[in-house]
């Protein structure tokens, strides 16, 4: 195999996992609620930032990535309390969500901005360092991308596993069919929106200390076009499908890369959203998405 | 025991409810006859908690439960089949009865629940592996049922049970109902469209129009009495 293919695969199947994992967040929410939080950007780099900033004041980094995660999961459940529910409550149907959410995130980036800088900050090696490599048919391999690659697959079949196997996976699926038939039958919908928010947030931390750990740095613009990238992902894969967001993100992610490399870096993301304009034509109900079942 | 006092259910400017009193003792099957649009389903929402009540309360068992969500009053024992077939359609018919058991009274233990259910309607035992929303109209009515009744309820919400069935399986889930009510002991109430049906049913009767209470007695009264013009005149 030619090397630059493949180094190009990697980088690509590497980020694709990334972008996974941000529609897998995406996905979490939109189960409970129909919505999607556009802020998950900025939790994002908030997460990186302040993981960087923690191991600044001499705080080891897994205890640093910890900390942050808590941060954005609480932050998580503030945006569904205070920007998703009003949007909500106004008007069943209503889209105010994507201003109020996109908007709070916007406002995370400022702060970020004003308090550590616009400047980007060199992100602490988590795991492994960005020298280590390992050799794969016969081509050296970065550690960090496997690493990525196996926390995102892990967390998309431990997800899976609980819709699938647990009563609450279940009762999340009954919210996500019909909330008002589940609030009669005794689900806590209510707490479980809030459970989803916390969840998607922690999965867009994840994704931002990942992805920084692969770059090497982060800014406060940091996750702002990560979280398009993820909706491409999402969209393309089937709303609301986990296996679907770990296809759609890594034919986004090795499609961008192949494009990157063999015409020109600008053109990454524009395929993506080609892409993403292809499948809404093509096939709106995406890869895995599922057809409705009912008999008239 | 359930008991309305006062209760008002009001949509924006639609008023659904007015002033609506009700008292269903346990035991027996109490129906609520109307028109559509008489109050019927918002009369049954309000008790389950998901009808905004602007005035009233609405007890279980002598327990005030009116301030409560909906998920709490589920907690409590009151089950709601609600109206238009609602179950998960896309979650199988075993899934179904299991989501419906985990968050109930889970009194009896699950396997022997769901051995109960199969043993009363066998049809549900062959279609268990089936996405719910594929079964015909019947057997849908079968498992919203089971759904209520495996969740060891103290108060039975059915909303028209009978609704778009043909008169064959009508009488067999009818039979269901009466049969778990006179087993059961608990507090059953119907809203059905079907009068002659419900009262045969039924011990006590209120006919709602417009959403409020224009005629209640003991069933056999109302069926054969001189109040049949007036239930006649009430669907008019």
């Amino acid at each position: 195999m030619d090397d630059f293919f493949f180094s190009l695969l990697l980088a690509g199947v590497s980020v694709g996992a990334v972008y996974a994992l941000i529609a897998l967040g995406l996905n979490l929410t939109f189960w409970t609620t129909k919505t999607l939080n556009f802020g998950q950007g900025s939790l994002m780099m908030l997460c990186a930032m302040l993981t960087v900033w923690l191991s600044s004041q001499g705080i080891a980094v897994a205890l640093a990535v910890l900390g942050s995660l808590v941060v954005v999961a609480a932050l998580g459940m503030f945006i569904e309390r205070w920007t998703v529910r009003p949007a909500l409550k106004a008007s069943s149907g209503s889209m105010g969500w994507v201003v109020s959410t996109l908007g709070f995130g916007i406002f995370l980036q400022g702060m970020a901005a004003k308090y550590f800088g616009s400047q980007a900050m060199a992100f602490p090696d988590v795991i492994f360092s960005a020298q280590d490599y390992v050799t794969l048919f016969g081509q050296f391999v970065s550690l960090q991308y496997l690493v990525v690659l196996a926390v995102a697959v892990a967390l998309i079949l431990a997800l899976e596993l609980f819709v699938r196997k647990t009563v609450w996976g279940q009762a999340v699926q009954a919210v996500s069919l019909d909330p008002e038939l589940a609030l009669v039958q005794g689900i806590p919908v209510r707490r479980l929106v809030l459970g989803s928010f916390m969840l998607s947030s922690v999965l867009a931390g994840v994704a931002g200390v990942l992805i920084a750990q692969i770059g090497g740095t982060v800014d406060p613009a940091f996750g702002f076009d990560l979280v398009l990238l993820g909706f491409v992902a999402a969209v393309l894969g089937g709303m609301g499908s986990s296996f679907g967001a770990l296809a759609g993100g890594l034919v986004v992610g090795i499609l961008s890369k192949l494009v990157g490399g063999y015409v020109s870096t600008a053109a990454e993301h524009g395929i993506a959203f080609a892409l993403l304009m292809l499948a809404l034509a093509v096939r709106p109900q995406g890869l895995f998405g599922r057809p409705e079942v009912s008999k008239a | 025991m359930l008991e309305l006092r006062g209760v008002t259910v009001r949509y924006g400017a639609v008023q659904a409810l007015e002033d609506l009193s009700l008292r269903a003792e346990a035991g027996g099957i109490t129906a609520i006859l109307g028109a559509n649009g008489a109050g019927k389903s918002s009369l049954m929402r309000a008790v389950s908690g998901i009808a905004p009540v602007v005035a009233g309360s609405v007890r279980l068992d002598g327990q005030d439960i009116t301030s409560l969500p909906a998920p709490a009053r589920a907690k409590l024992g009151i089950a709601h089949a609600m109206e238009g077939r609602r179950l998960f359609r896309q979650l199988t018919v075993e899934d179904n009865l299991k989501l419906a058991w985990s968050f109930g009274a889970r009194r009896v233990a699950l396997s022997a629940s769901l051995a109960e259910v199969y043993d009363r309607f066998p049809i549900l035992k062959e279609k268990a592996r089936i996405p719910a929303g594929l079964l015909s109209g019947g057997q849908q009515q079968m498992v919203i049922l089971s759904c209520t009744t495996i969740r060891s309820p103290r108060c039975l919400l059915l909303d028209e049970p009978s609704l778009g069935l043909a008169p064959i399986i009508v009488q067999q889930i009818y039979g269901f109902i009466t049969d778990y009510a006179a087993r059961s002991g608990i507090t059953v109430v119907i809203a059905e469209q079907m009068a002659m049906l419900a009262l045969k049913v039924s011990r006590h009767c209120l006919v709602l129009r417009r959403g409020r209470v224009v005629l209640q007695g003991p069933s056999d009264e109302l069926r054969q009495g001189s109040d049949g013009k007036a239930l006649a005149a009430s669907y008019l």
